[in-house]
């Protein structure tokens, strides 16, 4: 798996740092990325993004092996705004019985002992200025790997999609989601500006 | 029909452009560099290049964000969705239903509750502002004795053993409260009044309408205050009642008058006369408005009624003007006799009794006034509290428990009552802040906010609403009920205390309900239940007091002051503070006043003449002197003030927080008339007065009610059909419009705090007024036209228009402002760069620039009141221009739950903010390619007209014109 960690992105960093500080530098600084072909959608939206998080949780035996629906834990992503990262408790649901002995499960229930939630570690991050709805795309029939890939195969989840707004409104266009007279879409958003920045 | 001129001060009245352009200064004053930018030109431009470079190279680094969820979810809460509560309002005592907007366990926005009987969906400025109140960093978090921290459990104990103390020795204690129409703690004062068996409760409120209700009893032998119905009134007699701005319950009658003068489908309207001193809201409202001074008033009922009675004239006569207007409006009454309403905001009973004379005369009760299901908003008992000082003082006072009120502030004696609570050994304050009356007491117990407290109100007999908490307290504070069940030795909670007594109490009221729980459930859902039952009718006795003498000596004291020199001084308050229990709210502070559009101050408002005949301007500061007070404040010349009267709002001079605003005219009361001096020093107004001018275009269209039964278009101005360059939008899903209705109007302003709530409008701060740089994407633009002396007054809210052929759209170079698919003038802030071309070609002057970063700016910066930001709307940074956006929100949330549900939007689904809280329901929104929407019907109102039709912008957000029954 093309793992891009934070390692690298610093290292891209300390490399520009030397370069200066004026103009000239910038556009130096441009033709270097070009020329050392690094992915743009990589360093400029985080695609490919797959950081450790605090529990070693695995999509692939749970949403893959197991076949549990994504929305038993991410149940916000029909209703509200946000998806969500599951509660504590909805982990426990299961894991007061299953595979307690694992360390890893552990750490949940020494979450719940000590009153403190996991501080999962956030992969999927619009600006604030975008303001996406997860209830209005599932309810239109978007799958969640439409954006977030075959997460059911992913032991370590990473972002697929660069999630920029080039992206967002290929699919919007090409799917004629508020082309005049589309009776499949009942109440349109298009590609207005304010369909997400308000 | 003769051409109106208009204008918004003084200033522009008579004056031609060119001088007037000087006067007003540039729209965007560039001489005020701000005081953190020190930078030149070529500095800013060579950081320009650094913060390119470094913002590429950080831009390589994105910072790592943590996502933490809920240990344990509640279950009825979904992060992103916002849930309704239906509670009761306590900004004022009026006792409005709410629906309180809670967001992930915060409360962020107040909304009207549409099945509310009294307030039926409209809000107040001041109701819409009370959630910032929740997150005011300057709130009490530890209880205090004699200035110094201690714990809760020492403090309860403390003040058990000082009320048994005072008990054991026989001397008084007093439950000192704000008016409480709340059934339970009523209950609860009778309970402790039991325990604590030489117990007093005393309900006091600054500007009280004890005067009515005395009145009431001696006149009918019954001390109650009536229900008014405006929306029964054909004609309304005023006489100094702010009824739509501060009197009684605003919200209630603003949607009543609105109702009664609702012209959508019909010709009748019913007319309003107001008599008053200083410009009120209400007044600027009227069909007719009759300048009188205080001591003049009182005879304006007496002198009615005896034209209406035709009695001989006993009565000093009064000026020739007023003399005509009653003339007049004696015969208006008569020929409307048990279809009008006379309403008095007077403090005087006997001339609240004149009043009651004239109702009952004119048969309005049973008819416009209700004393089947009386009001019980406002309860207070002037005689009391003014006994209250001198028990104090004389050491018959064992404890002094305050809560609600703040007599230290608002009591004319003040200073003298902080004295006198010295002399009571224990003097225990429960309340929000530090405020006055909490530094003079030995105990200081935070409270709770009403949004985070339980209780319950009966604003009417037969109408029982409850108040239930969004939030638990975030600090350590619990509600003044609780403290009174703590001092009372008891452990139980107040919401079990408030159910108990619904079990008891009111569920054996109704018959609708099997079980108490479902009957508690569905009054909870609800907000409010009511009963239907009603109060025995009083029937009408002799009062056995003298009226005419003291009302006609009131009138010669008046006379002669005004005659020596001196002014006639009449209080008032204003629409945004009300009596300063929110001095410290910035939203209200910032909200401007209705009339003279003066924000962050009061003043001393003079007339025309009277200023010029003592040399006074605008703008002087003057000592204002009574025998006992004497404050300094600015002149502001009000166009429509009395002659030799001088109006000044109470509810100012707050010194709570860091800096006070205004001063204190609370000293003032009791006196009749003052005296002037100038001080030589001079005050600059943060007025939005003259912020956006007509310059002399059509934009405010209105007519007489006559030429509107002639011709439902008069006044409207012909143009040629405006010529364009540019092919038409194609709207094909949705054409979003809204209608304004200014005849609806009456220019509260609680669509502007409504706005502000909803969209994360900043606060500037009294300095950036000065400098046209308030953030409202919704302000009320007042017009006077005619006579300076008493001019006629216009409203009209001005927002976005979300032209068509938006000229900003044209104009910006970084096309960060564009036109929607659906009609709507899009700003992207992430686009913006700021050169403000925008704001310079928007011909309605609607939009707003960040001169700061205000949400982050040092000054404003306070993460507690970040709470209260709508995380559905972006906070914008520095150098962004902002304006009206539909609620872009708003409209996304509703095509959401339609798309959940699988179904198309439905008329209504959608409400704008303004929309919402319009308590006179003047603002309509919707879609315009729904041959049935709300909006649609409106927009076939022969009244519809666009502002600036001429120049061809062609706005979606359209207006009905004003008409006036004269």
């Amino acid at each position: 798996m093309d793992d891009f960690s934070h390692r690298n992105r610093r290292c891209v960093r300390a490399r520009a740092k030397q370069l200066g500080k004026s103009l000239m530098t910038l556009i130096i600084l441009f033709a270097a990325f070009g020329s050392a072909s690094c992915n743009y959608h990589e360093i400029f939206y985080s695609q490919n993004y797959s950081p450790d998080q605090p529990i070693a949780f695995s999509h692939k035996l749970h949403a893959g092996t197991h076949q549990m629906n994504c929305l038993y834990c991410h149940f916000g992503a029909e209703k509200s705004r946000h998806a969500g990262i599951p509660p504590n408790n909805v982990c426990l649901n299961c894991h007061r019985i299953v595979k307690t002995s694992s360390p890893e499960v552990q750490k949940i229930q020494q979450a719940e002992k000590d009153g403190k939630p996991i501080e999962w570690v956030r992969i999927h991050n619009l600006p604030d200025y975008a303001l996406f709805n997860h209830s209005r795309h599932v309810s239109s029939g978007v799958t969640c790997q439409t954006c977030h890939g075959p997460v059911e195969t992913m032991d370590k989840v990473r972002q697929v999609s660069p999630l920029s707004m080039g992206w967002c409104i290929d699919c919007h266009r090409q799917k004629g989601i508020g082309a005049p007279n589309n009776p499949s879409d009942r109440a349109p958003t298009g590609t207005d500006c304010v369909s997400c920045h308000y | 029909m003769k051409e109106k001129t208009y204008w918004q001060s003084l200033e522009e009245y008579g004056a031609d452009r060119d001088s007037l352009a000087e006067q007003k200064g540039r729209e965007f004053p560039e001489n005020h560099v701000s005081e953190s930018l020190s930078t030149t030109r070529r500095d800013f431009l060579k950081m320009l290049g650094l913060g390119f470079t470094a913002g590429a190279l950080s831009g390589c680094e994105m910072p790592v964000q943590k996502a933490l969820p809920y240990l344990n979810k509640p279950e009825e809460l979904t992060p992103g969705e916002a849930s309704y509560y239906a509670t009761t309002c306590a900004g004022c005592e009026a006792g409005c239903g709410l629906l309180v907007k809670q967001r992930d366990g915060r409360p962020i926005k107040i909304e009207g509750n549409p099945e509310h009987p009294l307030s039926r969906g409209g809000t107040c400025a001041v109701g819409q502002a009370t959630v910032l109140s929740i997150y005011n960093s300057a709130r009490l978090s530890s209880p205090l004795k004699d200035g110094h921290t201690l714990d809760l459990n020492t403090l309860d104990t403390d003040v058990i053993a000082g009320l048994k103390k005072a008990t054991a020795e026989g001397k008084e204690i007093v439950l000192l409260s704000g008016p409480l129409s709340s059934p339970s703690a009523k209950k609860l004062i009778s309970e402790w009044q039991t325990l604590y068996p030489t117990t007093r409760h005393i309900a006091f409120a600054p500007l009280s309408v004890d005067a009515i209700r005395e009145a009431y009893r001696l006149g009918r032998g019954k001390r109650i205050l009536p229900s008014y119905r405006f929306d029964k009134a054909a004609l309304t007699v005023s006489l100094d009642a702010d009824f739509l701005g501060t009197w009684i319950s605003p919200v209630e009658f603003a949607r009543q008058y609105a109702d009664a003068r609702r012209l959508s489908g019909k010709s009748e309207m019913s007319r309003h006369i107001q008599f008053e001193t200083g410009m009120s809201l209400t007044g600027s409202n009227a069909d007719r408005r009759v300048p009188v001074a205080p001591s003049e008033r009182p005879l304006v009922a007496l002198r009615l009624l005896e034209i209406l009675t035709k009695r001989p004239s006993k009565l000093p006569t009064l000026p020739e003007t007023v003399e005509r207007a009653l003339a007049d409006t004696a015969a208006e009454l008569l020929s409307h006799r048990g279809r009008s309403l006379v309403v008095s905001g007077s403090h005087q009973v006997e001339e609240q009794l004149a009043v009651l004379t004239l109702n009952e005369w004119l048969g309005s009760h049973g008819k416009t006034i209700d004393l089947a299901t009386p009001s019980l908003q406002r309860e207070s008992n002037d005689a009391e509290f003014a006994a209250l000082l001198s028990k104090m003082e004389k050491g018959s006072v064992g404890a002094l428990v305050i809560w609600g009120a703040n007599p230290v502030y608002a009591a004319k004696n003040g200073p003298a009552f902080a004295e006198a609570m010295k002399k009571v050994e224990l003097t225990i304050r429960l309340g929000l802040t530090l405020d006055e009356t909490a530094r003079s007491s030995r105990y200081v117990v935070p409270t709770s906010h009403f949004l985070e407290s339980w209780s319950d109100a009966s604003p009417k007999v037969g109408l029982y609403a409850i108040a239930q908490p969004l939030i638990m307290p975030i600090l350590k504070t619990r509600s003044a009920e609780e403290s009174l069940l703590r001092f009372m030795d008891r452990r139980d909670d107040y919401d079990d205390y408030l159910k108990a007594y619904w079990q008891d109490a009111i569920f054996p009221k109704q018959r609708g309900h099997a079980d108490f729980t479902s009957f508690w459930n569905a009054a909870l859902q609800n907000g409010f239940w009511q009963s239907g039952e009603t109060d025995s009718l009083p029937s009408p006795q002799t009062a056995g007091v003298a009226i005419e003498a003291p009302l006609v000596n009131a009138y010669t004291a008046g006379k002669t002051a005004r005659d020596s020199g001196d002014l006639e001084l009449a209080l008032y308050s204003k629409v945004g503070l009300r009596d300063g229990t929110w001095a410290d709210n910035p939203w209200l502070q910032e909200l401007p006043d209705p009339v003279s559009k003066v924000t962050w101050a009061n003043y001393a408002a003079i007339s025309p003449n009277t200023a010029a005949a003592r040399g006074l301007e605008h703008g002087d500061i003057v000592s204002v002197k009574t025998a006992n007070a004497a404050i300094s404040l600015p002149v502001f010349v009000q166009p429509g003030q009395a002659g030799n009267t001088v109006s000044i709002a109470v509810g100012y001079g707050r010194s709570c927080g860091n800096q006070a605003y205004g001063q204190n005219a609370y000293p003032l009361s009791g006196a009749s008339s003052v005296s002037i001096e100038k001080t030589g020093e001079r005050y600059a107004f943060a007025t939005t007065q003259m912020h956006g001018s007509m310059e002399g275009r059509p934009i405010l269209i209105e007519a007489t009610l006559a030429d509107y039964r002639n011709n439902p278009k008069s006044g409207h101005p012909e143009f040629p059909e405006p010529e364009t360059l540019w092919t038409p939008h194609e709207l094909p899903g949705h054409s979003w419009g809204m209608a304004i209705d200014l005849s609806s109007c009456v220019g509260c302003g609680a669509c502007t705090i409504a706005c502000q709530a909803e969209n994360n409008v900043p606060v500037v701060g009294e300095d950036e007024m000065r400098r046209n740089r308030e953030m409202h994407w919704i302000r009320i633009d007042r017009y006077y036209s005619e006579n300076p002396e008493n001019p006629e007054v216009a409203f009209q809210p001005m927002l976005c228009q979300h032209c068509e052929n938006a000229p900003c759209e044209t104009v910006c170079p970084v096309l960060a402002t564009v036109h929607s698919s659906e009609g709507l003038n899009q700003q992207v802030y992430n686009r913006c760069v700021g050169t403000r071309y925008c704001a310079n070609n928007c011909p309605y002057k609607v939009r707003r620039f960040n001169w700061f970063n205000y949400a982050k700016d040092e000054i404003l910066d306070d993460s507690l009141a970040h709470m209260v930001l709508n995380p559905d709307v972006s906070v914008r940074s520095r150098g962004v221009m902002e304006k009206c956006s539909m609620c872009a929100q708003r409209i996304q949330a509703g095509k959401t739950v339609a798309k959940r549900e699988g179904r198309d939007l439905k008329d209504g689904d959608i409400k704008m903010a303004c929309e919402q809280s319009c308590p006179a329901d003047a603002i309509v929104f919707g879609d315009m390619n729904d041959p049935e929407s709300r909006v649609s019907k409106q927009m076939k109102d022969p009244r519809l007209y666009q502002v600036l039709e001429e120049i061809g912008t062609r706005p979606a957000v359209r207006y009905l014109s004003k008409v006036r029954n004269t």
